[in-house]
């Protein structure tokens, strides 16, 4: 990527470049508004993880308790398993859901009638559109060992029925699974944004020079769409204890928690519905930390070896 | 990182005038006025005469659908019209869904009067009442509201106090055993068996309906929620208010070791023999329901209001059922049923803001709602309108035959009637034959079963501790029981290990539990026996 940084005379001329674009700078307005209203703002509400928090005494008036809520997080019996399981799934997703968008996207972009391609995109992104709960449903019909296709299909194959949801061995890959599903159409968009950007010259240049499709697709193509990648990447590092609530919640159950049971899940079962303000927040703050640490040293990492990076 | 922002930035809107005194219910000054000059007028004020009491009111739901969403003006519906008229209020309602209603706290916009599901300590409350937002109302009851303060039982009064005073007036239940044992009756006559009365009858019958083919004998479901009928009978619910007291200590009733591998391994043999489905532990409440109404199951657990509808959707999927309730079979110490509810369904609180005249009258308004003119209002509606009566004064009401008139129904029989003995709307049910046999369930039936234990109003403080050891819900049990009884019908742990689990209870903070218990029974503070009003 080619960086420029303008270099002006003196702040007069920096002023009067800002006026002549200044419906640029307007326009930029709602959203960094939009940013410190929203995101910056409530930063300071994570003071709570500090107190015990009442929301009729505000942060004004709850009590100071320093690190509490830290220390019996880390002392929460199951808060290893959790964490490992969240890390795991994580792991998991970056591996395998990761890298399908990249790869959906560069056999829709071989794709030679237009028509075809359109069709085959918007079905594979379809499914990003339907709620978790709904998504949900579906797996758990699918996976049925009494009504679901799957256990009839192995049924046909001489299989026993098995009860995918009842092992604790099959959640992680159900998890990460119907994310692929789910989302990884609606992922491809970005990518085959960033191919329609490649100069038509390249592929032109190749195909004299007598490349093959496969020789395009590794020299142009993806060195091409690398700095995207890496980026995304990056960004999926940053998120990487957040695998997200809805989407485990509606998998669970007594015979899977073990192996399946997040942060958020937890989140969701102490705080949510207990009213443990600041306890929760606290355990938020953990992952927030954890995020940031991993985004620093990633995009330390990348800068390194590839040249790219986040900032 | 998300969840907690969202959270956060939903307290920090909290914290921006946080103080108590600064918020001013919307209708104080003007009503205030408006009393005194009623009340101080130098001629004799008539009845009639009297300026309505203006107050706010806000009502729970748990469900954002229904006949409230379709009205633009609440304040202009017919049947708050007719509500204000009969009791001389001018209000301002509003309806929000219960998991609301922090936001609601946070926000400091609290109306005069504020209804909530369940008790003083419910999450909804967020802490509200413990922290003065609502008043004390001990005396006012006591001189304005005679009618209440002897309808409602103790047990009711004792939940909705907080350190020894009354802060709501409840909508309550007479009767707690609310849930009941269906059964296929058409079915039952085809095996020529009689209604089981003990668990091992349960069993046969069970297994005489898989002969027969029935895809569910008993339609199990995920987490034993309206699927405990064997946990019943052996009295060892895991319920938040199914504590019981043993050698001088208050514990959960699944200590009783002996009695819940009893249960579990009854359990268990239905698991084994196909009597409830392989994956029960993946039927959500949805799935439930559908199964029932697609006719499927032979025995179920239920509400027994649920009765007339049973009836009515059971016979539209198959023309021959015949679904009646039965006493629910007995487990070898002889009692059976379900749990005992909360005698308290819903509480009104009123603002401490709100000055006393228009609190005596909004009292008083509460008081009228057990009368028997407010019966008739909310049961059947207005005359003319929704009822006739006849020359001799029977009611022929017309019932709801739409969706949209059942919702509109339950707005004015449900949300609306705020105060009253909720168990059952006998009036209403009497008007018809499945009614009647709902009533007669509930008279002779459920009145003669049903689990009492010792439940926690406000909730044990050690609860919020151990999230893992407290019940997400007054009818499902702590996920640390719940995970291991269903590993043990599954199979994947001996079911000879349940002294193990009470162990492990123990040791995950249980003690403190039990020890938090057993001083709150002792000191009479906030523990509640909750048992059939003999």
């Amino acid at each position: 990527m080619i960086r420029m940084t303008y270099q002006f005379a003196s702040s007069r001329h920096k002023w009067k470049f800002m006026r002549k674009y200044w419906p640029l700078y307007a326009l930029s307005l709602p959203g960094i508004i939009y940013f410190v209203i929203f995101r910056y703002v409530p930063l300071f509400g994570s003071v709570i993880a500090f107190q015990n928090y009442n929301i009729f005494k505000g942060i004004g008036g709850s009590a100071w308790v320093g690190l509490d809520h830290f220390k019996r997080m880390f002392e929460y019996a199951e808060f290893v398993p959790i964490l490992k399981n969240t890390i795991l799934i994580g792991l998991y997703d970056l591996c395998f859901a990761f890298p399908v968008p990249i790869v959906l996207a560069l056999l829709l972009n071989e794709l030679r009638i237009m028509a075809y391609k359109r069709i085959v995109q918007t079905v594979v992104y379809m499914p990003h559109f339907l709620s978790w709960v709904i998504v949900g449903g579906i797996v758990v019909g699918v996976l049925s060992p009494s009504t679901g296709i799957v256990n009839h299909v192995l049924s046909l194959l001489g299989v026993d029925p098995i009860y995918f949801l009842g092992e604790n061995g099959y959640i992680r890959s159900i998890l990460v699974g119907s994310g692929i599903w789910k989302d990884s159409g609606w992922g491809t968009i970005i990518y085959l944004a960033a191919i329609a950007g490649i100069n038509p010259d390249l592929y032109e240049a190749a195909q004299m020079d007598g490349a093959s499709r496969l020789r395009q697709v590794s020299s142009i193509t993806i060195p091409s769409i690398l700095p995207t990648i890496v980026i995304l990447f990056l960004l999926q590092i940053g998120n990487f204890l957040d695998f997200g609530f809805e989407r485990v919640f509606v998998f669970l159950n007594p015979l899977n928690s073990e192996n399946g049971e997040i942060i958020d899940t937890y989140v969701y079962r102490a705080g949510l519905v207990d009213r443990q303000y600041s306890y929760t927040t606290a355990i938020g703050l953990f992952k927030s930390v954890v995020g940031l640490a991993l985004i620093v040293i990633g995009n330390k990492l990348s800068k390194k070896a590839t040249g790219e990076g986040l900032y | 990182m998300g969840l907690s922002l969202v959270l956060a930035a939903g307290l920090m809107t909290g914290c921006a005038g946080s103080n108590p005194e600064e918020q001013k219910p919307a209708n104080e000054q003007n009503s205030g006025e408006g009393n005194g000059k009623a009340n101080n007028g130098g001629t004799p004020a008539e009845e009639a005469a009297k300026e309505p009491t203006k107050f706010s009111f806000l009502l729970p739901t748990t469900v954002s659908s229904g006949y409230h969403t379709r009205i633009p003006d609440l304040n202009k519906d017919k049947w708050v019209l007719k509500l204000e008229a009969l009791t001389n209020t001018d209000l301002d309602v509003k309806v929000m869904e219960d998991a609301k209603y922090g936001v609601m706290f946070a926000s400091n916009d609290i109306p005069d009067v504020v209804g909530s599901i369940g008790g003083p300590g419910s999450k909804s409350m967020s802490g509200s009442v413990e922290s003065g937002v609502f008043m004390p109302l001990d005396d006012l009851l006591k001189e304005h509201a005679p009618n209440l303060m002897s309808a409602v039982p103790k047990a009711a009064w004792e939940t909705v106090s907080y350190e020894g005073q009354i802060y709501g007036i409840p909508e309550f239940l007479k009767s707690p055993s609310r849930r009941a044992t269906y059964i296929r009756t058409d079915l039952l006559e085809k095996t020529g068996l009689k209604p089981p009365t003990t668990v091992d009858e349960f069993l046969e019958v069970l297994r005489a309906f898989k002969k027969l083919g029935v895809e569910t004998p008993y339609q199990m479901r995920e987490n034993f929620k309206y699927a405990d009928i064997v946990l019943g009978a052996y009295d060892v619910l895991p319920y938040k208010d199914q504590f019981e007291l043993v050698d001088g200590q208050v514990v959960p009733k699944f200590f009783d070791a002996e009695n819940m591998q009893k249960a579990l391994q009854v359990y268990k043999t239905m698991y084994d023999e196909g009597l409830i489905p392989k994956e029960f532990a993946t039927i959500s409440s949805t799935d439930f329901t559908k199964s029932i109404e697609a006719g499927k199951p032979g025995m179920w657990s239920q509400n027994a209001s649920g009765l007339p509808g049973y009836r009515t959707t059971v016979k539209a999927a198959v023309p021959e059922a015949a679904v009646d309730i039965i006493p629910s079979p007995k487990g070898p110490e002889g009692k059976g049923g379900y749990f005992l509810y909360s005698p308290v369904v819903r509480t009104f609180y009123i603002n401490s803001n709100v000055d006393k005249d228009r609190a005596i009258e909004i009292v008083k308004f509460f008081d009228w709602m057990i009368s028997e003119e407010a019966e008739r209002f909310f049961s059947v509606g207005i005359e003319g309108d929704t009822y006739t009566l006849d020359a001799g004064g029977a009611i022929s009401y017309k019932f709801p035959a739409t969706k949209e008139e059942q919702e509109e129904e339950s707005w004015r029989s449900g949300t609306m009637w705020a105060v009253h003995d909720a168990t059952y709307n006998r009036l209403r049910l009497a008007l018809n034959e499945d009614g009647k046999a709902t009533l007669e369930a509930f008279d002779n039936v459920l009145s003669q079963e049903g689990l009492p234990g010792i439940g926690f109003y406000p909730e044990l403080n050690a609860f919020s501790k151990y999230p893992d050891l407290a019940a997400p819900q007054p009818d499902v049990g702590p996920k640390l029981i719940i995970d291991h009884m269903v590993k043990m019908i599954y199979g994947k742990e001996p079911i000879s290990d349940w002294p193990k689990v009470i162990e492990e209870y123990k040791a995950k903070g249980g003690d403190e539990i039990i020890k938090e218990a057993t001083e709150r029974w002792n000191d009479k503070s906030g523990a509640v026996m909750i048992e059939h009003e003999n």
